[in-house]
């Protein structure tokens, strides 16, 4: 039996309504419980902060696209080598080999897990993977120490699903979904740029309207395939129903687009991913402006809805997307070098290496609109933290974000520097006085996503909760306090002792395997059996 | 194992992986890889394979834990080990292989750096527009081969790929498709095409960017008749009018040809994705290799030429393992997967130095050995994961069972040389 007492920490645990009050966290065996005899082994956090471990809702860290980007930039591998962690002796003599490897904006996967637990980051989601490279995702995984780990799967442009809303048949589309993710051990439905990507490989290359026909089909649209997957997860009662990356990222005036993405499944619950690349307002060739306050209100509005904000931070970044058509016109637009990997009959993946420049008017603009929707939300239970990483910044960042949002001064010293072309009537411009509170923070980095990921083992320091526990020495500067945790446990596992990473146990894997009438299997193996290039019989992990 | 049937198992004769092969056994060996093409049936075999444990130059065999012992201690003791890895390993392996390396501090590198490295570097600099293999079997409407006829080195890809099969979005199949030989010298496309080119080999880079020139419309003025400008930019405009362009070239051509092909290609590529989309197919040879190359990347952020001397990867794709045997700076090397497979300009310094050899036909291994341990082929003997050549991960099914189990036998050699470190 191991145990530990976190003894006398100001804890901020917002699920269970505690905030900031001084009290023992009592740890066995991998869970949190009441009391623990009073000879435990005892951490002292007198005068630290103490919050659940930080859960990612929105990564790419191990898909097939990732590792494609991974190879794309030695150059930032080169810049940025990791040592292999000075690991403490395992207790039960299993063997960790502590890893090197190599950070930049897309680490290597031994890295990725030592350097997000070396954040008190304790979960971590995939946010896009190709359900035929899933086999590859988990693979990688795998190799991702500490951190509890799932993913999302890529659907909406997969020619199957295309097929049956043309048929009409929608109610073979659930048995569809239900299948897909226990063939894929996904963990949720992800959306990107619906239909967008198959109008791509046919090289239409605008989604004007969420009612533009795909393949031709008038029945087969934007909003048909939202509808059609947003009911499906709802009616398979999924912890976390659809995840959306919505048309037109990055184009101007494409709040409209947003919002009525938004309307289309109003009434369901639904997460839409990365907005702030979705709140422009403006028009296309001419104009940009911030639609944040407009995303605002209709949350406000609809408590069904939830969002991460996908902040973007000045540096260096990589665009890594399944959204093919949009990286090539960033290609195009920055002249950088440019992945496309268009994957058969399901969906594909776009690759830019980008630079935020707090000098380029569309980047500073960007920044200001993630802010924006921070400080405008009506409820930091449902716009949480995200950077896309390492589409708007690397997860790095996350402190120094953190830092933006507690700290006005700060913030506003930073806004002066930047580029105020399309600044004019924003609401950060004209001056937004709030600043997150260190329990605001706890929200919109662990209590708010489990609850949108339907985790209710984390995110809590509440009896039974998983043990992942993260304790931070007070600090002003908030990007050091933010950077650098005192200590952080895994599943029970002091990982963090004295600000280093000692131990790399594995972390545990998220999945779902909804039921489904299996007669579903049968006209989705013709479909293989006719089209697909891999065996059905070798599809599922 | 038992007499049977394996059905949808994977081959890795070559790049394609096929997955759609029946494999049947008998008392303990091969009789039949139904649908597998001469190169597979030939890679399959019979599957009998050695199984031997040696260890220095003894008559009798070793048992397993006194080589895994002898094998840590030869590479804890070098001063510049090298961990090699060869074909025929699952991407699990290859995995429990790095982890050694990392170990070590070793230089490691693979079969891609020797055979395949420019692409890749090319694709480093420029990125890359591709597709997975059945996009191309259900979309490319032009499929242009580019001094490459999959005929002998890839047998199946036209079958099972392109551009026989139907697709989705092309219900004719070959019918459906026009298919573009460009030929390079010797290096011929496919007899049946229906557009050929010729294009000295001399000629090969001017060619490609010819053709890029004339998709961006920078071609010369009126070119005359039957001129190298004159060809390709005729071909430029078949490509422009394509719906769907696939571009199929060998990643692993012949020697001889010109390196910078690869940043051609790409370009071209590239290119085409203004008016028209184009995928780019790079052909790869069997034994896992592309997967060799993701779970580098995975461990590492670098797919080929990894030198841990500093304790941290760094890349290395001038001074990889063919540099450093041929500059004598290796001195002992850990050889993981066929030995047999080992590209012959490294065979030679292989030999001069200590050599733990962990593979199938590791004791038959043509480069001597001091420590060599039977293994079984991947695919073949175990099971786990490999990619096909467009990084399209598939499932193992080994239809015999191995003399001994490649990732145990690496993790124990990982945990002797661990052992040996904490009591140093």
């Amino acid at each position: 039996m191991t145990t530990l007492r976190i003894a006398g920490g100001t804890v901020y645990d917002p699920a269970n309504g505690v905030d900031g009050a001084v009290r023992d966290i009592c740890i066995q065996d991998g869970t949190i419980v009441a009391t623990l005899p009073k000879n435990a082994p005892k951490l002292d956090a007198t005068g630290m902060v103490v919050m659940p471990g930080g859960i990612d809702i929105h990564a790419h860290v191990a898909a097939s696209s990732v590792n494609t980007a991974r190879r794309l930039v030695p150059e930032q591998h080169d810049a940025d080598p990791a040592r292999a962690p000075d690991l403490a002796l395992d207790e039960d003599g299993e063997l960790v080999i502590p890893r090197s490897g190599s950070g930049g904006t897309v680490p290597s996967v031994f890295t990725t897990g030592y350097r997000y637990a070396g954040l008190g980051y304790t979960t971590v989601f995939d946010a896009a993977v190709a359900p035929i490279t899933a086999r590859d995702t988990h693979a990688q995984l795998d190799d991702t120490p500490i951190v509890d780990a799932g993913c999302f799967i890529l659907l909406g442009n997969d020619a199957y699903l295309l097929r049956q809303l043309a048929a009409g048949a929608t109610d073979r589309i659930q048995d569809y979904v239900a299948w897909m993710l226990g063939a894929t051990r996904g963990y949720a439905v992800k959306i990107v740029n619906p239909g967008g990507v198959e109008l791509w490989k046919e090289n239409v290359r605008e989604v004007k309207t969420l009612d533009d026909p795909v393949g031709g089909e008038a029945k087969v649209t934007p909003r048909a395939i939202l509808e059609a997957l947003t009911t499906a997860a709802n009616a398979l009662k999924l912890p976390h129903p659809v995840h959306i990356h919505c048309n037109n990222l990055g184009i101007p005036g494409n709040v409209a687009t947003t919002l009525d993405s938004m309307r289309t499944v109003a009434g369901q619950r639904a997460h839409f991913t990365h907005v702030q690349f979705h709140s422009y307002a403006g028009e296309r060739g001419k104009s940009w402006a911030s639609g944040a306050k407009q995303i605002a209100e209709y949350l406000a509005q609809h408590p069904e809805t939830t969002c991460d904000v996908g902040q973007v931070m000045f540096g260096p970044a990589c665009t890594i997307t399944a959204d093919g058509a949009l990286e090539y016109l960033l290609h195009t637009s920055n002249g950088g070098k440019w992945v496309n990997v268009d994957i058969e009959l399901e969906t594909g993946c776009g690759i830019v290496p980008f630079n935020y420049k707090d000098k380029s008017a569309v980047n500073a603009l960007q920044w200001v609109v993630g802010l924006e929707l921070f400080l405008l939300s009506p409820d930091p239970w449902r716009v949480v933290l995200s950077t896309d990483h390492p589409n708007g910044a690397t997860f790095q960042s996350y402190p120094e974000l953190i830092h933006l949002l507690m700290d006005r001064a700060y913030r506003d010293e930073k806004l002066k520097a930047i580029n105020q072309k399309f600044l004019v009537g924003s609401a950060l411009a004209d001056g937004i006085a709030r600043e997150y509170t260190l329990g605001e923070i706890a929200i919109i980095t662990r209590a708010g996503p489990a609850r949108i990921l339907g985790l209710t083992q984390k995110g809590h320091l509440g009896v039974g909760a998983d043990a992942d526990i993260t304790v931070y020495t007070t600090d002003a500067d908030r990007t050091k306090m933010f950077a650098t945790p005192r200590y952080v446990v895994k599943g029970g596992t002091l990982v963090v002792e004295e600000g280093q990473l000692r131990r790399a146990p594995t972390g545990q894997r998220h999945g779902v395997r909804p039921g489904y009438d299996t007669l579903i299997e049968r006209d989705v193996k013709d479909f293989f059996d006719r089209y697909l290039t891999v065996a059905f019989e070798n599809y599922a992990v | 194992m038992a007499d049977g049937t394996i059905e949808h198992t994977t081959c890795l004769g070559c790049g394609c992986a096929c997955d759609d092969i029946a494999v049947v056994t008998r008392g303990g060996q091969i009789v039949e890889a139904r649908n597998a093409c001469p190169l597979g049936v030939d890679w399959f075999g019979k599957g009998t394979i050695p199984a031997r444990i040696r260890s220095g130059d003894g008559p009798r065999d070793a048992d397993l834990a006194s080589a895994i012992a002898a094998a840590a201690a030869r590479l804890r003791s070098a001063s510049r080990p090298l961990v090699y890895l060869a074909a025929d390993l699952s991407c699990e392996s290859q995995r429990a292989a790095i982890a050694v390396a990392d170990m070590l501090h070793a230089l490691l590198d693979t079969l891609t750096g020797t055979t395949a490295s420019a692409g890749i570097l090319a694709a480093q600099r420029r990125g890359r527009a591709s597709a997975s293999l059945g996009e191309i079997r259900n979309r490319a409407d032009i499929v242009l081969f580019w001094g490459t006829d999959p005929a002998t080195r890839y047998p199946r890809y036209t079958s099972r790929y392109a551009p026989e099969p139907a697709g989705l979005y092309l219900p004719k199949g070959r019918a459906g498709r026009t298919v573009i030989a460009v030929d390079i010298g010797t290096d011929r496309g496919p007899a049946d095409a229906d557009v050929r080119v010729t294009v000295a080999p001399a000629d090969e880079i001017t060619a490609l960017a010819l053709i890029r020139a004339a998709l961006l419309g920078r071609a010369l003025p009126s070119p005359g008749a039957d001129t190298l400008d004159a060809r390709t930019s005729a071909l430029a405009d078949r490509l422009r009018a394509g719906h769907y362009v696939a571009i199929v070239a060998d990643a692993e051509a012949s020697e001889g040809r010109d390196v910078r092909r690869s940043d051609g290609l790409l370009s071209l590529a590239e290119a085409l994705n203004g008016p028209t989309r184009c995928a780019l197919s790079t052909l790869r040879a069997g034994g896992n290799r592309s997967g060799a190359d993701a779970m580098l990347t995975a461990q590492t952020g670098y797919p080929m030429a990894v030198d841990f001397a500093r304790g941290v990867p760094r890349y290395r794709p001038n001074a990889g393992a063919a540099q450093l045997l041929a500059g004598g700076a290796i001195d002992v090397a850990l050889l993981v997967g066929s030995a047999h497979s080992v590209p012959p300009a490294l065979r030679g310094p292989l030999g001069k130095i200590p050599c733990v050899a962990i593979g199938p036909r590791a004791s038959e291994s043509p480069i001597p050995t001091a420590v060599a341990i039977d293994t079984g082929v991947a695919g073949i003997h175990e099971g786990g994961t490999a990619f096909r050549l467009d990084d399209i991960p598939l499932p193992l099914r080994p239809a015999l069972a191995p003399p001994n189990d490649t990732v145990l036998v690496l993790r124990a050699l990982a945990a002797a040389i661990a052992a040996e470190a904490r009591a140093a």
